[in-house]
C-alpha cells in the first residue's frame, strides 16, 4: 500500500534533495529495521488484496529472500537482540522491490475505474482519426 | 411434374451462370491485390460493404515452434498488455468501436484477426502492429491469464476423442513438423518450455517482417499499404531465429489410444497441398466431395458415397476432409460415435473408397465436382475467406489464394485423376488412428488397409 509522501516534492528539487539527503540517511539508519536485516518494502502492510497480488507476482528468488528476512527479524525480535553489524541491511541493498509492482497494480485498478466511469463523446467527422476517438477521463 | 425440357433449360441456365466471370458482378475485385509496404507483405481485396477485416498471418504455428506450446502461447498472449496500452484498454477501445478481435493458431500459422467498420482501418492496423511488435511478455501475465487458458485447452482436448484422433493421424503421417499436435495434451510438459522469456524470443521471430503478412478484406489497398508502412516500421527486419521446417514427408502407420469418453477413428491418406503450394492436386477436393459423409441438403443423406454406405448408423458423425498445408496435405475420413457403429461401418467406408478406384458413375462425379466448386467459391465469398491461406502463401512464395483459379482448376479434374489418387492411396501406407474402446474399434488390417 502506498502512503502519501513528501518524497516526490523533494526529489523534483535538486537543491532540496541535497539538503535532505543526510537527514534521510540519519533517519533510516535510526529507524531500526535495517539492524534487523529488513528492507523498507518489507514493512508495507500486506493485509490488502493489492499487496497480496503484488506478493504473488514477486519473482521466486525475491519471494524467498523476503520470507527469509522476515523470519530472521522475527527471531531477533523474540530474542531481544539485533543482528551482528555485518549483517545489517546496507543502504544500497534497501531498494524498492515491491513498490513498483504495487504501483503497477494500482495503476491497473485506477485505469479500470476510469474506463468504467468514462463518458463517451459522439465522434464527429472532423475528429475521426486513429487512436484519439476515445476520450478517457484522464 | 417437371418436363424434361424444363429440366434441361434449368441445367443450361446454371451452366451459363457458372461460365460468367466470377468477378464480373461486383464493383470491387474478387481477387487479391498483392503488394509490399516497408518490407511487409500485404494482400487485400476491396469487397464492397461496410465491414472490413484484417488479419496478421504469422508463420508461427505448431509446425515451426522451437519448443512445445509456443504457438498456443503466442495465440493466447495476443492482445494482452503492450508497452503503450493495457489489455483492458485494448478490449474496451475495440468494444467501443464495435469491432471483434480474435486470435487463433493452426498447424502452420498464428493468426490475429480484427473485423471492424471500414473507417476504423488505421486504428486496427496500429493495434495489430502494437500487438506484434510492442507486446510486453511478463511472467505474471503468463501465470495469471495465459497458462490457465492453456490448461483449459488441454482439458478440453483430453475430452475430445475426434481431435485426438486427428492429431494422432497427423503424427503418424508426418512425424515431426506437421505431425506436432496442434493442441498440446495435458501430459505435454508445457510449463517446462513455455515461459515469458521463451515466448518473447519466439515473438521476435514470429513477428519479424519476413515471417508474417497482412491480409485485408473489404479495405482499400492503397490505404492499407500506407498504414502498414507507417505502423509496422518497428518490426524487426530479420527473425531472431529463422522459422523453417524441412519438406514434409509422408510416413503412415497405425496408432490406437484407449479412451473412456468416446470413440473416434480417423483414416487418412496423402492429400493435396494448398493451391499456393507445389503439391496442389484439385482432384483431392473432388474426391473429398465425392466421399463426403455430410449432406448439404435437408431430408436426404445426399449423394455422397460415405453417407450412403453408413445409412444404418445415422447417429454417427462421418466426414471426409481435405486438410491442406503449404507442402503436403491429408485426405482424412473421420468417424466418431458409438464403438459398435464405427466397428460395423468402417469396413463399408473402405469398400466405398475401393469402389471409387474401380469406377465412378458419371452423375456422382458431376455432383461431386459441382459441390467441390461450390464449397471453394462459398469459402471465397465470405469476408474471412482464405485469409490464412493467402497470408501463408505470401510468406512462402508471394502467392495469394486466388479463388477464381482454384475454381477453374477444379473444373478441369477428370475421372481418371480421381481414380489415380484412390489407387495410390490404397497401394501405399494409410495413417489410421483409433481412439476409444479398443475392444470394439477395428484394426486397419481388418479393414483391408495397408499400414
Amino acid at each position: 500500500m502506498t502512503t502519501p509522501s513528501l518524497a516526490p516534492f523533494i526529489q523534483k528539487r535538486p537543491w532540496l534533495m541535497n539538503w535532505m539527503r543526510p537527514l534521510s540517511k540519519w533517519y533510516f539508519d535510526n529507524a531500526g529495521y535495517r539492524k534487523l536485516g529488513l528492507r523498507a518494502d518489507d514493512l508495507i502492510p500486506e493485509e490488502s488484496e493489492t499487496v497480496q497480488l503484488a506478493l504473488k507476482r514477486l519473482p521466486p528468488k525475491e519471494a524467498y529472500d523476503r520470507v527469509f528476512r522476515m523470519r530472521r527479524a522475527f527471531q531477533c525480535s523474540l530474542a531481544h537482540q539485533l543482528l551482528p553489524q555485518a549483517e545489517w541491511t546496507k543502504a544500497e541493498q534497501d531498494y524498492q522491490y515491491l513498490t513498483p509492482i504495487i504501483e503497477e497494480i494500482e495503476a491497473e485498478a485506477s485505469e479500470r475505474e476510469d474506463l468504467e466511469s468514462m463518458i463517451i463523446k459522439k465522434k464527429t467527422a472532423a475528429t475521426r482519426q486513429s487512436g484519439d476517438q476515445i476520450a478517457g477521463k484522464h | 411434374m417437371l418436363s424434361r425440357s424444363a429440366a434441361r433449360s434449368a441445367a443450361r441456365q446454371s451452366w451459363q451462370q457458372q461460365r460468367r466471370g466470377l468477378a464480373a458482378p461486383a464493383s470491387g475485385s474478387f481477387s487479391y491485390n498483392i503488394g509490399e509496404s516497408g518490407g511487409v507483405k500485404v494482400a487485400s481485396r476491396d469487397i464492397p460493404g461496410p465491414i472490413g477485416s484484417l488479419a496478421l498471418v504469422s508463420q508461427a504455428g505448431t509446425r515451426y515452434q522451437t519448443v512445445p506450446g509456443l504457438a498456443e502461447g503466442l495465440n493466447r498472449y495476443a492482445f494482452k498488455n503492450t508497452d503503450r496500452r493495457t489489455s483492458l484498454r485494448i478490449q474496451r477501445e475495440s468494444e467501443l468501436l464495435g469491432a471483434t478481435i480474435q486470435a487463433y493458431h493452426s498447424r502452420e500459422n498464428v493468426v490475429l484477426r480484427a473485423k471492424f467498420f471500414r473507417d476504423d482501418l488505421p486504428y486496427f492496423v496500429e493495434m495489430l502492429a502494437e500487438v506484434a511488435t510492442r507486446t510486453s511478455y511478463r511472467t505474471h501475465v503468463m501465470q495469471e491469464e495465459v497458462l490457465p487458458m492453456i490448461r483449459m485447452d488441454q482439458q478440453k482436448y483430453l475430452g475430445n476423442t475426434l481431435a485426438m484422433a486427428v492429431n494422432s493421424a497427423h503424427g503418424l503421417a508426418f512425424h515431426r513438423g506437421l505431425g506436432v499436435p496442434v493442441n498440446p495434451a495435458s501430459s505435454t510438459p508445457t510449463t517446462k518450455y513455455l515461459t515469458a522469456e521463451s515466448l518473447e524470443e519466439y515473438a521476435q521471430s514470429a513477428y519479424a517482417k519476413p515471417s508474417f503478412a497482412i491480409v485485408g478484406n473489404g479495405v482499400d489497398h492503397g490505404e492499407l499499404q500506407k498504414w502498414v508502412g507507417e505502423f509496422f516500421s518497428d518490426a524487426p527486419a530479420q527473425p531472431l531465429q529463422s522459422l523453417t521446417s524441412p519438406q514434409s514427408k509422408y510416413h503412415g502407420g497405425e496408432e490406437r489410444i484407449a479412451h473412456g469418453a468416446g470413440n473416434s477413428m480417423v483414416i487418412a491418406f496423402p492429400g493435396s497441398s494448398t493451391p499456393a503450394g507445389s503439391f496442389y492436386k484439385p482432384e483431392v477436393a473432388v474426391l473429398t466431395a465425392l466421399l463426403g459423409g455430410q449432406s448439404s441438403i435437408k431430408w436426404s443423406p445426399g449423394f455422397s458415397l460415405l453417407s450412403n454406405a453408413t445409412q444404418d448408423a445415422p447417429n454417427m458423425h462421418i466426414a471426409t476432409k481435405s486438410l491442406i498445408y503449404s507442402d503436403a496435405g491429408l485426405l482424412a475420413i473421420e468417424l466418431s460415435g458409438s464403438g459398435n457403429d464405427i466397428r460395423s461401418t468402417a469396413s463399408r467406408v473402405v469398400e466405398a473408397l475401393k469402389s471409387v478406384g474401380q469406377g465412378i458413375s458419371k452423375e456422382n462425379f458431376a455432383k461431386a465436382k459441382a459441390l467441390a466448386k461450390f464449397k471453394e467459391l462459398e469459402y471465397g465469398q465470405e469476408t474471412t475467406a482464405a485469409m490464412e491461406l493467402t497470408g501463408h502463401g505470401l510468406v512462402h512464395g508471394n502467392k495469394a489464394y486466388q479463388i477464381d483459379e482454384v475454381a477453374k482448376s477444379i473444373d478441369n479434374v477428370t475421372e481418371d485423376q480421381v481414380k489415380q489418387i484412390v489407387k495410390e492411396a490404397l497401394e501405399n501406407k494409410a495413417s489410421v488412428s483409433a481412439v476409444g474402446d479398443l475392444y470394439l474399434l477395428p484394426y486397419a488390417e481388418e479393414l483391408g488397409l495397408k499400414v
